[in-house]
């Protein structure tokens, strides 16, 4: 994992939303989307099913222009969320420097919110990161739903954030919660630049 | 595929919250940059420039001698 290239002056982040099919991954990125200024506008690459459903992943490149003398790129990715998407979840983990877990609260959601976070867990081991240290914010999504059909941000965050990192509770698909979120875990991802972990790669 | 976004008031008009993030995200990389700065930089690999052809009498420096032989055989 490699987030800063002084060679090439160059500064680029992967991160990745992870989180149960329909917990609102894609509209995370749609809503960054659609707030970027025109000149910074790339192409979103996203592949979706006739059903509106995620099929291999979404990409957002995030051109942040020179920043210090770097050239800064964020590189954002989703996951598909359904299951039987294993492998393509797997190779999106590939040289990941930080991920958004997009938790659904809805209540009847909760087993799949842990099913996918145990999900993440296995596949970063797999990847040869460590769960434990890679730069992680959760994110409770759908906080627009009545009261009555979600469980509450404590008991979610009981439930999920068994490491303690920055969580947030989100409405994607109007935008709320969603740069919070992804300013919290460019932070993070940044914050090791200066660590030691550079010298991991 | 792209849904419309409603609006939330704010700082939500188009490009508004991205500018925000911006500054913040800027203020953090000028941060550690900086911290990541303090051991010695190598300096930039240069690249072999052909050199311009010299005006009569005027001696330039030359990367190596090999370059030199070949510029000179063209």
């Amino acid at each position: 994992m490699s987030v800063v290239n002084y060679g090439t002056r160059e500064i680029t982040c992967k991160i990745v939303y992870y989180g149960p099919g329909r917990s609102g991954k894609t509209t995370n990125l749609q809503h960054v989307y659609s707030q970027l200024p025109e000149e910074r506008k790339g192409k979103m690459v996203s592949l979706a099913t006739e059903t509106d459903r995620t099929l291999f992943f979404d990409f957002l490149p995030l051109d942040l222009g020179t920043i210090s003398g770097f050239a800064t790129r964020f590189q954002l990715y989703t996951v598909p969320g359904q299951v039987y998407y294993a492998a393509t979840r797997k190779l999106v983990l590939q040289g990941v420097d930080g991920v958004v877990f997009v938790a659904d609260s809805q209540s009847r959601q909760l087993a799949e919110n842990i099913e996918s976070l145990q999900d993440l867990h296995a596949n970063l081991a797999d990847e040869g990161l460590d769960p434990r240290t890679l730069p992680l914010v959760m994110q409770y999504n759908k906080r627009d739903l009545p009261a009555g059909e979600i469980s509450s941000i404590e008991g979610l965050d009981e439930t999920l954030n068994f490491r303690d990192v920055p969580y947030f509770s989100a409405t994607a698909i109007n935008g709320g919660g969603v740069f919070e979120t992804l300013r919290s875990i460019a932070s993070l991802v940044l914050s090791r630049l200066s660590a030691p972990a550079v010298k991991e790669s | 595929m792209a849904k419309e976004s409603k609006k939330k008031g704010e700082s939500e008009e188009e490009g508004g919250e991205f500018d925000d993030f911006m500054a913040d995200i800027s203020q953090e990389i000028a941060k550690r940059v900086e911290s990541l700065d303090t051991k010695p930089k190598a300096p930039p690999v240069e690249r072999k420039k052909t050199p311009a052809v010299p005006d009569a009498g005027l001696i330039v420096e030359w990367p190596n001698i090999a370059d030199r032989m070949i510029e000179e055989m063209r």
